[in-house]
C-alpha cells in the first residue's frame, strides 16, 4: 500500500512539476500534493522559470498487455547452468548432449501427439464448454464435413477442412454429373492442389517425421517466423510434381481459367521442388550445396520449365500474373538457363514484365532476385548492390534474408573477399529489429557466423553476438540451428581468443546454449596446448564422457597424444594415468551389447607410458602384452619409459619380462635394454641367469616384425 | 480374623449373598480419529513427513496440497475445484504408475493449474518425458485450461520416521 502511494505521488510530482499549473491534476482518495501550491493558487507562485508557452499534454501510453513481463525478462540475464526452458529444471531430466536433448525434445512432442490422437479419437469426453470465454484451441477439431450429397457447398467445405483426396473426387463427380462448378471455387481446389503439391495435408503413415517439415498446412508459412525445426539428412522423398497430377489434369479440364488459375499452377510447380531444395540447402552439413543441387536439378528439371511454358500461356491469354507467380518465377530462373548472363537477362526480362504489367514488386521479389544471383556468379556479385539500391529506392527495408544472400554471393567459395560488404552488413543489422518476413530469414545468423569463422575475425563474431541479443533477434535460431551458430563461434573463439576467455564462455555456454561438437573438443583440446594448460585435460575429460564421445577414435588419440607427450608433475601424472585407464575400459568388452573398440598401436603405446610415468607397473605390462594381440611393436621410447617404471618401483621382473618380449620381437633396441638392465637394476642371481639366456640376436621364433606393421615414429 | 470367619460360619446361608453386584458402566461414545494418520507399527514402515504428520498440523508443521482461491469469503468454485483435485491425482497416479514418491501439490494461479509432482527414476527421462507431455495435453484439453507439470526426480522415497 504505502508503495502504491509513494508511486502515484512521484507520479504527480513529476507531472506537476513538469506541466505548470494550468492542467488540472487527476485526483485520487488518497493523492497528495508534493509541492505546496496548489492548483487553484499555482497560477501567482509560479517560479519565474516556467515560461508562458502553452503546454501539450503528453498523450495518455498505453501498454502491450505483455509489456510487465517482458520489462521483467529484460531484467534477468540468461542463467548459465539451466538447460533449455522446454526441458524440467532437474538433474535426471536435464539433457547433457545434443543427442539426448533431441530426444527428449521428441519423446514430449511424441507424448503431446498422443493425447491430440486420444482427443481426435474420443471427442465426446472433450467438448463440454465451462471455461468462460471459451477457448477453442483446446476443444477437439471438427474434421468431419457436415453436408452431405454431392454440390458445390459439400466440395467447398472439403477444400476449407484440407481434404484433398475428397474433394478431388468430389469435383470429378460433379464435373461428371454435369453440375456447373463456378471458377471461384475451381481456383480454391487447385490452390489446395498446389499447396499440397498432390500429398495429402498430414501424412499419417510417416515414421518419424518431424512435424514441422511435413506440415505445409501453416498456411501463412511465408509469413510466419520458423518455429522450432529439426531439419536432419536429405529429404528425398516427399511432395513430387509427378505428371499428368491432379493439379494438372484438372487445369486441363476446366471450361474456363483466368490469371488467377495461372499462377496458382504456376507457383505450385515451383514451390513443390523448391520446398526440397531449401530443406537441402539449410541442412547441408555433410553434403556440399553443389552435390545436392546436382541430384535435385536432375531429378526435378521437368516442373520448371513447365512453370516458364505456363507463364507464356499465361501471356498468350493476355492475363496479369500477380506478384507471387511473379517471385516464383524468377525463383525458378537459375534452373531454367546454364550460363550466369542468361540467367541475369531472364531474370530482367521478368522484373520488366512485372513493371510493363504494373504489378508492385515486394520484399519477397527482391529476395528472390537475389537468391538467383546467388548462382550467378561473379554477375551476381555486381547485381546484387545494384538491387539494394533499388529496394532503397522503392523504400521497401531489407530482411534478414536480403542479407544473408548478400552475404552468400559475395562470400561464397574460400577465394579471398573482395569486399567488405560483412562490416557494412553487421552495422546494418545492428541497428534494426527485424520481423521474419521471408522463410530464408532463419539462416541469416548462421551463415554470417560461418563467413565470420572464415575470416577468422573475432570482433565480427562479438559484434553479431550483440545482433543476436537485440530485441527478437533470438527467435531467428532455432535448437538445431543454434548449436550450429555456438558450436562455430566456439571454434572460432578457440583459435584466436586467450585461453582465460575461451575457458569463461565454455563454462558460461557449455551446457545451456549449446552442446559441444566433437571438433568443439579438439579445438578446445589445441587451445590448451598452445596455451600450456594441459592439467585441465581431466576435467575436458570427464565432459567428453557425459558428451557421450568417449568411443571416438580420433578424440581417443588426441587426448592420449597430448597426455603422453612430456613429463608433468606428479598429481597430474596420476590424474592421467586415471583417465588413460578409463580409454582402456572403452577398448575392453564391457556388458551384452557393447563392441569394444580397437587399439591402435599410438594409442596403445600412449597408455602404456602414461601408466609408467603414474608408477602402476602392473597395468603398465597388461598393457604391453596387447601389442603382441594387435600385431603392432611398440616404440623405443615406450619401453623405455617402462623401464624406468620398472626401475622406480623396483619391479626386476617386470624388466626381464620386457627384455625377453623385445628379444622376442627382434627389436634391435632390445640389446640396449639389456645392458641397461644389468647395469640399473640389482638382479637376483636367478634374474642374472635368466637375462642372460634371452636370445637377443633376432631369430625367435614368434618374431613379428617383418610381417606385421612397425609402430615406430 | 479367625474370630470373623467363624461367625460367618455361623450365619443362615439366606444371608450370604454377594453385595456388589456386576453391571454394565459405559460413558459416551470417543472414537479415535483416524483421518490421515500413520499409526504406530513395529518400526519398519518408512513414512514420509507428509504421511507422518497428522491433520491438525496442516498450517502448523505442514502446508497445503492443494491450493486455490475457492475456499475465500465470496468465492465460489470449491466443490468443482475439490472434484478436479481427485480426479488430478487419480490421473497422475495412474499416468505415472508407481513412480509418485509423495502427494501432488496443485497450485492454481488464476487460469493456470501448475501440478508439482515429486517422482522416482524408475523409467528412463525420454519415457518420462513422453508422459509429461501426454498429461499436459491431455489435462489442458479436459479441463480447458493451460496446465503445466513440474516434475522433479529423487532417486528414492525420503523417509522422515519410520512407525
Amino acid at each position: 500500500m504505502a508503495a502504491r502511494r509513494a508511486g502515484a505521488g512521484c507520479w504527480q510530482r513529476a507531472l506537476s512539476l513538469g506541466l505548470g499549473r494550468r492542467c488540472r491534476l487527476p485526483r485520487g482518495p488518497d493523492s497528495y500534493r508534493s509541492s505546496s501550491s496548489s492548483p487553484a493558487l499555482g497560477k501567482t507562485v509560479d517560479n519565474s522559470q516556467v515560461t508562458q508557452e502553452e503546454i501539450v499534454l503528453p498523450r495518455r501510453k498505453t501498454w502491450d498487455k505483455l509489456a510487465v513481463l517482458q520489462t521483467l525478462a529484460s531484467t534477468v540475464n540468461r542463467d548459465p547452468t539451466a538447460a533449455h526452458y522446454m526441458f524440467q529444471d532437474d538433474p535426471f531430466l536435464m539433457p547433457r548432449n545434443a543427442a539426448n536433448s533431441r530426444l527428449y525434445s521428441l519423446s514430449k512432442e511424441s507424448g503431446k501427439n498422443a493425447a491430440k490422437y486420444i482427443i481426435k479419437n474420443f471427442p465426446q469426453y472433450f467438448d463440454k464448454t465451462f471455461a468462460e470465454p471459451n477457448i477453442p484451441c483446446l476443444m477437439p477439431e471438427a474434421l468431419t464435413p457436415q453436408t452431405e450429397g454431392m454440390s458445390e457447398e459439400a466440395l467447398r467445405e472439403r477444400i476449407h477442412l484440407r481434404m484433398v483426396k475428397e474433394s478431388v473426387d468430389m469435383f470429378d463427380q460433379l464435373l461428371q454429373a454435369g453440375t456447373p462448378v463456378s471458377l471461384e471455387t475451381t481456383n480454391s481446389l487447385l490452390d489446395l492442389l498446389c499447396f499440397y503439391g498432390d500429398g495429402e495435408p498430414t501424412p499419417e503413415k510417416e515414421p518419424e517425421e518431424k512435424e514441422d517439415l511435413e506440415e505445409p498446412g501453416v498456411n501463412a508459412s511465408e509469413q510466419k517466423a520458423p518455429k522450432r525445426q529439426f531439419q536432419r539428412g536429405s529429404r528425398s522423398s516427399g511432395p513430387r510434381w509427378r505428371e499428368n497430377n491432379h493439379a494438372e489434369r484438372i487445369f486441363k479440364i476446366i471450361p474456363e481459367r483466368n490469371a488467377h488459375s495461372y499462377c496458382t499452377m504456376i507457383r505450385g510447380m515451383v514451390k513443390v521442388k523448391l520446398f526440397l531444395t531449401a530443406g537441402g540447402f539449410s541442412s547441408a552439413f555433410e553434403i556440399s550445396h553443389s552435390q545436392r543441387l546436382f541430384i535435385f536439378v536432375f531429378l526435378q528439371h521437368g516442373a520448371y520449365s513447365k512453370a516458364y511454358d505456363m507463364y507464356i500461356d499465361l501471356l498468350n491469354e493476355r492475363h496479369k500474373a500477380d506478384v507471387h507467380a511473379f517471385n516464383a518465377l524468377i525463383r525458378a530462373v537459375p534452373y531454367l538457363k546454364e550460363r550466369f548472363v542468361e540467367r541475369w537477362e531472364l531474370t530482367k526480362d521478368l522484373l520488366t514484365h512485372m513493371a510493363q504489367q504494373k504489378v508492385q514488386p515486394t520484399l519477397l521479389t527482391f529476395n528472390s532476385v537475389l537468391k538467383s544471383l546467388r548462382r550467378c556468379g561473379g554477375v551476381g556479385r555486381t547485381m546484387s548492390l545494384f538491387v539494394l539500391k533499388e529496394m532503397e529506392a522503392l523504400d521497401i527495408e531489407p530482411s534478414l534474408a536480403s542479407y544473408e544472400h548478400l552475404l552468400s554471393v559475395h562470400y561464397k567459395g574460400v577465394d579471398a573477399p573482395s569486399s567488405d560488404i560483412i562490416s557494412e552488413v553487421l552495422n546494418e543489422v545492428e541497428n534494426r529489429n527485424f520481423t521474419a518476413q521471408d522463410p530464408d530469414d532463419a539462416n541469416f545468423f548462421t551463415t554470417a557466423m560461418q563467413v565470420c569463422c572464415d575470416l577468422k575475425d573475432i570482433k565480427l563474431a562479438y559484434q553479431l553476438n550483440k545482433a543476436l541479443e537485440k530485441g527478437d533477434n533470438w527467435k531467428f535460431l532455432d535448437v538445431d540451428r543454434s548449436n550450429g551458430y555456438w558450436s562455430k563461434f566456439f571454434s572460432l573463439l578457440c583459435m584466436m581468443e586467450q585461453i582465460e576467455v575461451v575457458l569463461k564462455w565454455y563454462k558460461e555456454m557449455s551446457s545451456s546454449l549449446f552442446y559441444p561438437t566433437p571438433k568443439n573438443i579438439l579445438d578446445l583440446l589445441q587451445a590448451l596446448d598452445a596455451a600450456n594448460q594441459l592439467e585441465m585435460i581431466p576435467s575436458v575429460w570427464e565432459d567428453v564422457k557425459q558428451l557421450g564421445f568417449s568411443r571416438r577414435q580420433d578424440l581417443l588419440e588426441e587426448f592420449l597424444s597430448l597426455m603422453s607427450r612430456d613429463q608433468h608433475p606428479s598429481e597430474i601424472q596420476l590424474a592421467f594415468a586415471k583417465c588413460a585407464e578409463e580409454i582402456k575400459a572403452v577398448h575392453e568388452p564391457a556388458g551384452p551389447g557393447q563392441v569394444p573398440l580397437e587399439w591402435t598401436g599410438s594409442a596403445l603405446g600412449h597408455v602404456v607410458v602414461l601408466f609408467s610415468r603414474a608408477g602402476r607397473t602392473q597395468d603398465a605390462w597388461n598393457m604391453m602384452e596387447h601389442f603382441q594381440k594387435i600385431n603392432r611393436i611398440p616404440t623405443d621410447k615406450v619401453m623405455d619409459e617402462f623401464l624406468n617404471c620398472a626401475k622406480q618401483t623396483n619391479c626386476p621382473d617386470e624388466a626381464i619380462k620386457m627384455v625377453k618380449l623385445a628379444a622376442s620381437l627382434g627389436l634391435p633396441l632390445s640389446q640396449r635394454l639389456k645392458s641397461r638392465t644389468e647395469e640399473e637394476f640389482e638382479l637376483s642371481e636367478t634374474q642374472k641367469k635368466a637375462l642372460e639366456s634371452i636370445k637377443w640376436d633376432g631369430d625367435s621364433s614368434d618374431s613379428d616384425s617383418d610381417s606385421s606393421d612397425s609402430d615406430r615414429e | 480374623m479367625a474370630a470373623a470367619a467363624r461367625a460367618l460360619r455361623v450365619l443362615p446361608r439366606a444371608l450370604r449373598v454377594p453385595s456388589a453386584t456386576r453391571q454394565l458402566h459405559s460413558s459416551p461414545v470417543c472414537l479415535k480419529a483416524r483421518a490421515a494418520r500413520v499409526r504406530a507399527g513395529r518400526g519398519d514402515k518408512a513414512v514420509t513427513y507428509e504421511q507422518a504428520h497428522a491433520p491438525h498440523h496442516i498450517g502448523h508443521r505442514k502446508g497445503w496440497l492443494s491450493l486455490h482461491t475457492g475456499n475465500l469469503c465470496g468465492e465460489a468454485g470449491a466443490a468443482q475445484r475439490a472434484i478436479e483435485d481427485a480426479f488430478l491425482r487419480r490421473f497422475l497416479a495412474g499416468t505415472f504408475p508407481g513412480l509418485l514418491a509423495d502427494e501432488l501439490v496443485l497450485k492454481r494461479r488464476g487460469n493456470l493449474l501448475v501440478v508439482c509432482a515429486l517422482l522416482g527414476r524408475a523409467l528412463p527421462p525420454h519415457k518420462l518425458y513422453f508422459l509429461l507431455g501426454y498429461a499436459e495435453t491431455l489435462l489442458g484439453n479436459f479441463y480447458k485450461c493451460p496446465v503445466r507439470l513440474e516434475l522433479q526426480t529423487v532417486p528414492a522415497r525420503v523417509p522422515y520416521k519410520y512407525l
